[in-house]
């Protein structure tokens, strides 16, 4: 928009300094002309005239200077009298700002969000060189994420690749426990695990000591070193001076803080800040349940690059190909390559790599939260245009009361443009006051959306505040909503004929028209968001009275893990065991039960299984696993359909090893691979491979209940766990009576055998199941706010217009009175007007509600995005609140005396 | 003994350029000619000052502008008074007259 003005603005200023140019030089020459023909000699005649006219320079100059002027002078005009017209109208002035001001604001803070999650690049040197590798194809790696992760190994091989890279890093997101120095309290934090070239390859300074580099990452185990992000320095040490060359506690082992990272670098995920970046050669200390760094067949690294310069995506794909192949070979003839089927190795020397550009890093809560985003922002727009609508509406009535004083105008002479202008101005100081008032409100709304985000998420490292590119965002949403408002009145003020107009009674059929045609438009979009708030609302219903099918009003969780503070296999068993003690004496436990992964909270452990029930077969997808212990259903309420529980039979004798050897799978397993059988007496084996060995018989069948979130239905085997072998889990309390109160008596229970443990996420399991539904929560809140005030915008339009309507309409109501019309049958003239727009704009609204129900489809639950009762309900409600809005003036309409009304005119 | 010619005195020139243009349309140099000539050379016109008055006329849209080939066959940028000017040059002729006749007034007070 403003280039565009600027550019025309550019080239008729050109025009006017060559017009000046021409002009000057003509007086010039015609003067030296006339002295010559005086008798003066030519190079006498210029220098006395350029004397005279005061030098050409300076009279551009002045000439210059009149022009700009006007041009100030007109817009100052302008917007004072725009602003004296709009300080006039208190009542259409406040309407207006506040619609605005409503559009803006929760169009900007959705926006604010949407540019930190989708948008912005990564804070690092280039970041529009960076690239994602990734593995495609079957790796034959254990799964740590999706399969396109690398082993660390394969990511040293690819730092060999400088023909294509300028440098190769790769990382590992996880959760470490921290203690700020000996004697702390360990606290879970978000922790990424680099490989050294992660810090010179972004290119990041650090704002404090040294960054990580290749030398901290050379011996595994033999560097003790970590960086801190920003926030953890502030928050956790108090922005201690002295922080560098500090001994902090990772998992209890102690490691010296070697720097500190800037506040802008806040790792390559939006959405899991980490607090601790560690080398990847401390793995071992980190994750101490598994290291597997130097595993080739581990795939859980996340591999980026930094092109060289010049070097395309596709390029350094295709160059690497050879490569990689070569490396496939290599692999499968190493010593521990897993033993598989002719189809499976066929299928991974298929494999190849991928190299996509990823400036924007890689994020699994960008994955997760794009669409609820996008959305919003749709319903924000929706919300954003139904304001503009209203305003446009509004400054069409302004229009049409000021016609008088416009047809004045345009009678002295005013040009149609210089009248355009002046609606233009007082629409841009409407639209300006909104969009000020809008970046206020924002920040609220911004704050109000992150507080719906899980508390956990602390670490987003998203920000409430409005920064550069949010200001833009409102300035230009508000300038275009502005303009577009003007156009309805400028284009009416434009048809207005001069001939005659002063005395003329303006009849404003063509504006009632076009108001009428405005409110459509806002029904329509009001009943998109009713049935979008609708939808969501109901999907938060379904999940939330669903449940994750078991009865959760008396259990408590929380989770453990005591090799991560630094206690050795043997003591955390024994730990364990007396932890396990503790708490089943206390009096209000009824039942305890641990679990190798926790419910709802988005983890799983899953692999495909192979089963031996009469014939072998192979499942034909992954099957959610969990290792619990025997109670563990009984402590959850879930029934045992058919078999047993895990007890004490399926432990394997002691002095001998192995897996386990028994399972018990729940009702969609037997469903889908034993259809009118019974599973049980089956034998399972983990993987697919060749020589996976089926030797768990499975002893039961358990009813279905959620694992990883509240949405999905999946097969699941559990495996079984036994105490005396646990250094930790996830555990399970049913207690008696309301469970708040047993949050404190677990944690003294705890406390009492090792006050230093931390407890991960204590909680009731109704809280967790409320965290679990953030993202639908936020969803329905919002999206049932914002139908709220869509209702209340188009009800403030519909009511004005049909004031407008009830006013041209006056004197037709008191003759039809007059003429013994009864009261009820004035107000129905009045109703069916409104009547008509509202089922137009319903009908107008199906096409959007069709289109909307594409985008929010994925989000929906239990309930189809065309949902013939959600429509029918929403269309109902804003039927009833709109003819009640419509009735006001219908009613007072009716209530005039004929005499009065026929005196109006 | 008064100078031969008098500068124009400030504000005035807006004037005489109005009521030159009242007569017909003209380019600058004619404008600045016929002052001189009309008034017999008794004034002169500071060619400094008439081209940012002519804009300066024409932003306030008392004058419009156009090119038009002049008699010496090149174009040249033609000042005609618009209706709004004619207004404005009856109004400042009125008020001339009205201080010209008080300050007519003052000196036959004083002689």
């Amino acid at each position: 928009m403003g280039k565009i003005a600027n550019l025309l603005g550019r080239r008729r200023r050109a025009r006017m300094e060559e017009d000046l140019d021409r002009e000057l030089r003509y007086h010039f020459d015609r003067r030296v002309e006339d002295m010559r023909a005086a008798g003066i000699a030519e190079g006498e005649a210029r220098r006395r005239v350029a004397i005279e006219m005061g030098g050409i320079d300076q009279v551009q100059e002045d000439v210059r200077e009149t022009w700009t002027w006007r041009w100030i002078e007109d817009a100052i005009r302008d917007a004072r009298y725009a602003a004296r017209s709009l300080a006039r109208s208190p009542g259409f002035t406040a309407t207006a700002v506040l619609s605005l001001a409503i559009g803006v604001g929760a169009s900007a803070a959705i926006f604010s969000l949407v540019d930190q999650v989708l948008f912005r690049l990564l804070p690092v040197r280039e970041p529009e060189r960076l690239v994602a590798v990734d593995w495609n194809g079957n790796s034959l790696s254990y799964g740590w994420g999706p399969g396109a992760y690398m082993s660390y190994p394969l990511c040293r091989d690819l730092m060999k690749q400088d023909r294509f890279f300028d440098g190769v890093l790769c990382r590992f997101p996880t959760v470490v426990m921290l203690a700020s120095g000996e004697g702390h309290q360990a606290e879970p934090v978000g922790a990424e695990i680099v490989s050294g070239s992660y810090f010179p390859v972004l290119g990041v300074v650090p704002a404090m000591g040294r960054h990580l580099d290749e030398q901290d990452d050379v011996q595994p185990g033999a560097h003790p070193v970590v960086v801190l992000s920003h926030a953890y320095w502030q928050t956790a040490l108090g922005g201690a001076p002295d922080v560098v060359g500090r001994k902090l506690l990772l998992n209890g082992f102690p490691m010296t803080v070697v720097g500190v990272a800037s506040p802008r670098f806040r790792g390559m995920d939006i959405g899991e800040a980490p607090a601790v970046w560690i080398p990847a050669s401390m793995k071992a200390q980190a994750t101490p349940e598994w290291d597997r760094l130097l595993d080739r067949r581990a795939g859980f690294m996340q591999v980026f690059g930094r092109l060289r310069p010049g070097v395309g995506a596709d390029e350094a794909q295709a160059g690497l190909l050879p490569w990689f192949k070569t490396m496939l070979d290599e692999d499968m003839r190493r010593e521990g390559f897993p033993k598989v089927t002719a189809e499976e190795r066929a299928k991974f020397l298929a494999s190849t790599i991928t190299v996509r550009l990823a400036p924007l890093g890689r994020s699994n809560f960008r994955q997760r939260m794009d669409r609820p985003l996008v959305v919003l922002m749709a319903a924000t727009l929706f919300l954003l245009l139904l304001a503009s609508l209203n305003v446009a509406s509004l400054s069409l009535a302004r229009a049409a009361a000021r016609s008088r004083e416009i047809r004045t105008r345009i009678a002295l002479g005013a040009s149609r443009v210089r009248i355009a202008t002046l609606l233009l101005a007082d629409s841009l100081l409407v639209a300006l006051a909104g969009g000020s008032l809008g970046l206020v409100v924002a920040p609220l709304v911004s704050r109000s959306l992150l507080s719906f985000l899980p508390q956990e998420a602390a670490g987003v490292g998203l920000s409430p505040a409005m920064d550069g590119r949010v200001f833009v965002f409102a300035f230009l949403v508000s300038a275009v909503a502005g303009v577009s408002c003007a156009m309805a009145p400028a284009w009416q003020a434009g048809r207005v004929s001069l001939i005659g107009s002063l005395n003329q009674r303006w009849s404003g059929g063509a504006d009632v028209r076009a108001r009428k045609a405005l409110v459509v438009g806002q029904i329509a979009f009001t009943l998109t968001l009713l049935v979008g708030a609708g939808l969501f609302v109901q999907t938060l219903a379904r999940l939330v009275g669903q449940g994750p099918g078991f009865e959760t009003a008396h259990v408590v969780t929380f989770g453990l893990n005591l090799k991560r503070v630094g206690y050795s296999q043997e003591n955390a068993q024994r730990a364990t065991q007396r932890i396990l003690a503790e708490l089943r004496s206390l009096p209000e436990v009824a039942g305890l039960g641990v679990a190798g992964n926790t419910l709802l909270q988005g983890e799983n452990w899953n692999n495909f299984l192979t089963v031996e029930a009469g014939r072998r077969f192979v499942t034909d997808r992954p099957v959610d696993l969990n290792p619990v212990t025997p109670g563990f259903f009984a402590t959850l309420g879930t029934r045992v359909i058919a078999g047993r529980d895990f007890d004490g039979r399926d432990a394997r004798p002691a002095g001998e090893t192995g897996g386990p050897r028994s399972a018990v799978v729940n009702e969609s397993f037997a469903r889908r691979y034993f259809p009118g059988g019974s599973p049980v007496g089956a034998r399972l084996g983990l993987g697919d491979q060749a020589d996976a060995r089926a030797d768990m018989e499975v002893v039961g069948v358990v009813r279905d209940f959620s694992y990883r979130n509240l949405r999905e239905k999946t097969e699941q085997a559990f495996l079984p766990l036994f105490e005396g072998t646990l250094s930790g889990g996830w555990f399970y309390l049913r207690v008696r009576g309301v469970p708040e109160p047993s949050l404190a008596s677990v944690r003294t229970a705890v406390a009492r055998v090792d006050p230093a443990v931390p407890l991960m996420g204590l909680r009731t399991f109704d809280d967790q199941v409320a965290r679990s539904l953030t993202t639908e929560r936020m969803l329905a809140t919002l999206s049932t706010g914002f139908a709220a005030i869509a209702l209340l915008l188009s009800v403030v339009g519909l009511c004005g217009v049909m004031a407008f309507v009830v006013t041209r309409r006056t004197t037709e109501i008191g003759v039809r009175m007059a003429l013994g019309a009864t009261r009820g049958r004035a107000v129905s003239l009045v109703v069916a007007e409104a009547a008509a727009m509202i089922a137009l704009g319903t009908a107008l609204a199906l096409p959007c509600i069709w289109a909307a129900g594409r985008v929010v489809e994925a989000q929906l639950y239990g309930v189809t995005a065309i949902d013939a009762p959600t429509i029918a309900a929403a269309s109902l409600l804003l039927t009833l609140v709109a003819l009640a809005a419509a009735m006001l003036p219908a009613w007072r309409a009716a209530s005039i005396s004929p005499t009065e009304a026929l005196r109006f005119e | 003994m008064p100078p031969e010619r008098f500068p124009i005195p400030q504000g005035t020139l807006d004037m005489l350029v109005l009521q030159i243009l009242s007569l017909g349309p003209a380019h600058g140099y004619a404008i600045a000619q016929r002052i001189e000539q009309i008034s017999r050379h008794a004034v002169q016109v500071n060619q400094g000052s008439l081209y940012p008055a002519l804009h300066r006329l024409e932003v306030k849209k008392w004058l419009s502008a156009e090119w038009q080939a002049s008699e010496t066959g090149r174009e040249a940028r033609v000042y005609s008074l618009t209706k709004v000017g004619k207004k404005q040059l009856a109004l400042e002729k009125e008020s001339w007259d009205r201080l010209n006749a008080a300050v007519k007034l003052i000196f036959a007070g004083n002689e």
